[in-house]
């Protein structure tokens, strides 16, 4: 077990730092520099290694809180993704419920727009038959006009019954004096035969 | 360096027929499952092949797919017409019916579950069976062809109960009116005629030849495509392809398309028509063309829209015609892809 988590530190150790460039060098070299200042002679010597120590030393530091600080970064930038995440499904939920919505709208309007167009169609054809009113306008014209002339048939055939109804009076007065004459005409040549035969006889 | 000639492929007897064939095939009819994830086409040799229309829509559709799942030797003629009820397929051609079981057909071998011949006038004619109608108030079938009269059949008995004459030539189109159970019929003499199913007589004749604003004498007078709305009609063919109110029997709207129009559907707010031209074409009840789509086929003989609820994700057109091509439309917009035999 031991082996397989060294292999793993190992593994990762090269990935992130190769052999030797960065802080793993720094640290070797720390312990060098740790090694040969208590090796060292003089005091100003000692001292000034011991200044660079504690650089090295502080430069780890600052490296190894940089570090921190990106982790932290990342693990706020992972907490950001996951809830811009679940933002972009509930706005993806929401709008394939618009689209349902906008769907059962478009048939609605499919629908009226068919309505509409049925109408239009009769309309077009209701237009091409004349106006009602007119037509009745029209009609009781007619009729006005129909009674004005039979009104005036009615009158003018009185009036050829009237004329026919003298005439024939005339007519029959004139037939019934021609007949009083030819009587009258007849009786007077039977007088004057008798007068006549009269005449003749009385002489003997 | 001489290099071989590549040796050319003879082609065998069986192999040209088969060309010739498809060359020379028409689908005459569609019908869609009940579930709605398979389409049947007849053609004019009798055989009817089912086309998988769920794995043809798929994401991973192949060629293959494109082909049908299944074909077989329905009738000796062609077969003019289909209809689908919720368990059966109707098939008619020259004279007679039979049914299918949607469940069995996909099986290899499948044989029809019965077959009837509605009772002819001589027994020596064999009129085509040129349109078959679903009543399913009354769950019956009608059938419509060559001997000028409709036939209606009692799906549950296999008897034939009405036979409605009227027409004086072969009827080629019947529609259901929805709200009263009346069957319009259109055919070979020009007019359309209204049944009434409950009294069996013709209610309304519609000479549509007679009106001066869709009749084109120069095609003559057959009506070969009807659908209707309840109070609307569309009707085409010989005559314009008009739209029709069925109460005052006015022509209220001319399309003016000068092709004849073999079939006629409503969907939505529009009328979609295909016939002799390449395209289907997009009414609206205006009388504009909305849109033209294209096919493949040099000319359509039938569309089905498939409209099955258990299966939306199948719901497209589907136009068939002059080829063994079946086009599909997905959006109505354009031809997605073709399926052929």
């Amino acid at each position: 077990m031991g082996a397989v988590t060294d292999d793993e530190v190992i593994r990762k150790r090269l990935l992130i730092d190769g052999d030797g460039a960065g802080d793993d060098r720094r640290i070797n070299l720390l312990v060098k520099s740790f090694i040969k200042w208590c090796n060292s002679g003089s005091q100003e010597e000692g001292y000034s290694q011991y200044q660079r120590m504690l650089s090295t030393l502080s430069q780890c530091e600052f490296s190894m809180g940089k570090t921190l600080l990106v982790y932290d970064m990342n693990l706020r930038e992972m907490e950001n993704y996951e809830k811009i995440y679940k933002e972009i499904e509930c706005s993806i939920a929401g709008a394939h419920e618009k689209i349902a919505e906008c769907k059962k709208q478009i048939l609605q309007a499919k629908r009226i727009r068919k309505n509409r167009q049925e109408y239009d169609a009769l309309a077009k054809v209701i237009q091409h038959h004349p106006d009602r009113h007119e037509t009745l306008k029209e009609l009781e014209a007619l009729g006005k006009e129909l009674e004005h002339l039979s009104h005036i048939k009615e009158s003018v055939e009185d009036k050829l019954e009237l004329r026919r109804k003298q005439f024939h009076v005339l007519l029959s007065t004139i037939h019934e004096l021609q007949q009083t004459l030819e009587n009258d005409d007849k009786l007077s040549e039977v007088d004057e035969t008798q007068e006549s035969a009269m005449e003749a006889d009385p002489k003997p | 360096m001489d290099h071989a000639a590549p040796s050319p492929v003879p082609l065998g007897q069986a192999e040209v027929s088969q060309a010739l064939q498809r060359l020379h095939m028409t689908i005459f009819s569609q019908s869609v499952s009940p579930c709605g994830k398979f389409l049947a086409a007849g053609n004019n040799y009798g055989r009817i092949a089912i086309f998988s229309l769920s794995a043809a829509l798929s994401s991973e559709a192949k060629e293959e797919s494109k082909k049908p799942m299944v074909t077989f030797h329905a009738h000796d003629g062609p077969v003019y017409s289909m209809v689908s009820t919720d368990r059966h397929l109707l098939s008619a051609g020259d004279g007679e019916v039979k049914g299918w079981l949607w469940a069995e057909i996909l099986k290899k071998g499948c044989k029809e579950l019965w077959r009837r011949q509605p009772p002819y006038r001589t027994s020596l004619e064999v009129p085509e069976i040129n349109a078959l109608l679903l009543v399913p108030k009354e769950n019956s079938l009608i059938l419509a062809g060559g001997d000028c009269q409709l036939h209606t059949m009692d799906l549950e008995t296999g008897t034939f109960t009405r036979a409605l004459r009227g027409h004086t030539d072969y009827i080629h189109c019947l529609a259901l009116r929805d709200r009263s159970p009346e069957v319009l019929s259109g055919g070979e003499d020009g007019a359309v005629r209204l049944w009434d199913l409950r009294i069996a007589k013709e209610v309304q004749t519609i000479e549509v030849y007679k009106h001066e604003e869709c009749s084109r004498p120069h095609n003559g007078r057959w009506i070969g495509c009807l659908a209707t709305d309840s109070d609307w009609m569309v009707c085409g063919g010989g005559p314009a392809l008009t739209l029709w109110h069925l109460r005052s029997s006015t022509p209220t709207t001319v399309f003016p398309i000068r092709a004849p129009q073999k079939h006629v559907t409503f969907y939505q707010d529009l009328i979609l028509s295909a016939g002799q031209g390449c395209c289907v074409n997009h009414w609206q009840l205006s009388g504009e063309l909305k849109a033209q789509v294209p096919g493949s086929s040099p000319g359509l003989l039938s569309l089905s829209l498939n409209q099955q609820p258990a299966a939306p994700e199948c719901k497209v057109l589907t136009a068939s015609g002059n080829s063994c091509r079946v086009d599909v439309f997905t959006n109505l917009g354009y031809r997605a892809f073709s399926m052929s035999f």
